[in-house]
């Protein structure tokens, strides 16, 4: 580090200036939007936006999927991207091949995702029904995506499957800097695998733990392109999360003021969410 | 003897149930790209297609617009991750390097940004770029997706060049090198692999995103990829062969960088929050 009292700003201010451009300023307008101070706005100021969110059902239903969507998936992740993670720390003969499969199904994009599900899920053509037929879970084809419960449930199958390996990477790092001296120790005194996971393992973990929960919550909590493409929110709003409700507010009804009132409820609940990712990262880079 | 030799096993009973699930959507894609539009619409589904046939991909290609939403998707994908990492380097460069008034807070605000949805911006961003005459434009698209990755970039950019030690800054600027020298000479070829990585990174961001897409372009011919593939869906009946074989080609580019990446995935997605 090296002292000097303005010098860093003339390295660091044209990307600050930028940020305050096209994030700061439109996220500011988005807020003031929100109490009819925006663009074009013609009522007076007011909160009357916030108020009728207390009585939209459609705003409920929508908060509701996504605290069960975000529950559930965040959870599933963190359960296969833990076990994949302990498989991979292990010495393994063609461990590169075994990461390579394990990271596949994060990088395609998650529209992708949701339209080679919607197809999966298909009612007559799709894979799961073939599956389920084939081996005699179901005698008749079951609509996936047209009962709004089941259409929740596939869509938290299909993000479960293509998130995972993110929350896995991210373990996998902090399984990676556990101290090998440790493990050494647990088996001298005999501890057993089970224990020498709680004991050694999980403690050492704690930190990245934090961090891959909370941001997979932040990331399953804006999710937009997997669910707009498997199921555009339906049927009817069964499957609809706050993104989707703030994107139809916006481009379907042009309702600005009532749209950035969702956007702002959405961003203060992902900030609060964040914060003790926040504050690890602020420490650390410290 | 007989414990451990269990124990082998399993792990690679497990390592192979995770692949089943990891592949057998890819699978799925690809079988069903290859079927004719006949075999796809059969009741129930085949596993593997009956007659392999690449017509599927011949009625994607020979679509109006296919190629233009690749190219377009590669050119705002492409100037996203320029954009990022040139401002990135430098304030990442001024991060690691400098101490100076607002310094902890700006950090905090680059940081929380990543956080915001990008639901929050995106009225705004839009009568922004209607006011500025940039809507319906690439430069438009290539300004929003800039508010994902460059937060992320400066964020990834200041870990690697944290590692390396400020004596190799001091040692050029005893020998009279400047403060540009110095970023340009001394610290940029020792973090290149981990430039590369962010630029990367910011691409494949770009490249997965729909919201902006669909809400700052109107024209057909400049739609992205995503885009141009969930409008395949849109329509009145779908035709599913070729719609998957659309998807493989829209999954080949990030599959392949990432797989390229992989040696930076670990340290890059700890790093940041970083995901496509």
């Amino acid at each position: 580090m090296i002292g000097e009292r303005y010098t860093g700003w003339w390295f660091v201010g044209p990307a600050g200036l930028v940020m305050a451009l096209i994030l700061g300023f439109p996220a500011i307008a988005a807020v003031l939007g929100s109490v009819n101070l925006g663009w074009g706005s013609t009522k007076p100021f007011g909160i009357d936006s916030y108020l009728r969110l207390w009585g939209d059902a459609e705003f409920r239903q929508s908060l509701w999927n996504t605290a069960i969507f975000v529950v559930s998936v965040v959870s599933l992740h963190f359960l296969l991207g833990m076990s994949v993670a302990l498989l991979l720390d292990r010495p393994l003969r063609m461990r590169w091949l075994f990461r390579v499969i394990a990271i596949l199904p994060w990088t395609m994009p998650d529209v992708i995702g949701g339209i080679i599900f919607r197809f999966i899920f298909d009612t007559l053509y799709g894979g799961i029904n073939a599956l389920g037929l084939a081996i005699g879970w179901i005698d008749q084809p079951v609509d996936w995506l047209g009962r709004p419960g089941l259409a929740l449930l596939s869509v938290i199958l299909a993000e479960a499957w293509r998130g995972y390996p993110y929350v896995m990477l991210i373990l996998l790092a902090g399984l990676q800097a556990v101290p090998r001296e440790q493990y050494e120790a647990a088996k001298m005194d005999g501890a057993g695998a089970w224990q020498t996971f709680v004991y050694v393992t999980l403690p050492n973990l704690r930190t990245m733990i934090v961090i891959a929960l909370v941001l997979d919550t932040v990331w399953e909590c804006r999710l937009f392109g997997m669910i707009f493409g498997m199921t555009g929110g339906g049927p009817g709003q069964a499957t609809q999360n706050l993104t989707l409700l703030v994107y139809r507010h916006y481009f379907q009804f042009f309702d600005t003021a009532y749209a950035s009132s969702i956007a702002v409820v959405l961003a203060a609940i992902l900030l609060v969410a964040a914060m003790p990712y926040l504050r690890v990262a602020i420490r650390r880079a410290e | 003897m007989p414990r451990l030799r269990i124990a082998w096993v399993m792990t690679y009973v497990a390592l192979l149930a995770m692949a089943l699930y990891n592949l057998l959507p890819f699978f799925w894609m690809v079988s069903s790209s290859l079927k004719t539009d006949i075999e796809v619409t059969t009741f129930p589904a085949t596993l593997l297609p009956r007659a392999l046939t690449f017509e599927a991909y011949h009625r994607i290609w020979a679509q109006e617009g296919f190629l233009q939403y690749f190219v377009n998707s590669l050119k705002v994908s492409g100037a996203t991750a320029l954009l990022s990492a040139t401002l990135g380097v430098f304030a990442a460069y001024g991060f690691s390097r400098f101490d100076f008034r607002g310094k902890r807070a700006l950090m905090l605000a680059f940081l929380a940004s990543q956080m915001l949805p990008g639901v929050l911006l995106v009225g705004p961003y839009f009568k922004m770029l209607s006011l500025a005459n940039l809507f319906d434009t690439h430069f438009g698209l290539i300004l929003a997706q800039t508010t994902i990755t460059l937060p992320f970039s400066v964020w990834m950019l200041k870990g690697y060049i944290d590692t390396l030690p400020v004596e190799i800054d001091q040692a050029a600027m005893i020998d009279g090198a400047s403060r540009w020298q110095c970023l340009f000479y001394c610290v940029l070829p020792n973090i290149l692999p981990g430039l590369v990585a962010t630029m990367i990174f910011a691409f494949l961001l770009a490249w997965g995103d729909l919201l902006w897409a669909l809400c700052l372009i109107n024209t057909p011919e400049k739609q992205t990829m995503t885009l141009g593939i969930t409008n395949l869906v849109g329509q009145f009946r779908v035709l599913w062969s070729d719609v998957m074989a659309a998807t493989v080609i829209g999954c080949m580019i990030p599959a392949a960088l990432y797989l390229m990446l992989q040696r930076y995935l670990v340290q890059g997605v700890a790093g940041s929050s970083v995901k496509g």
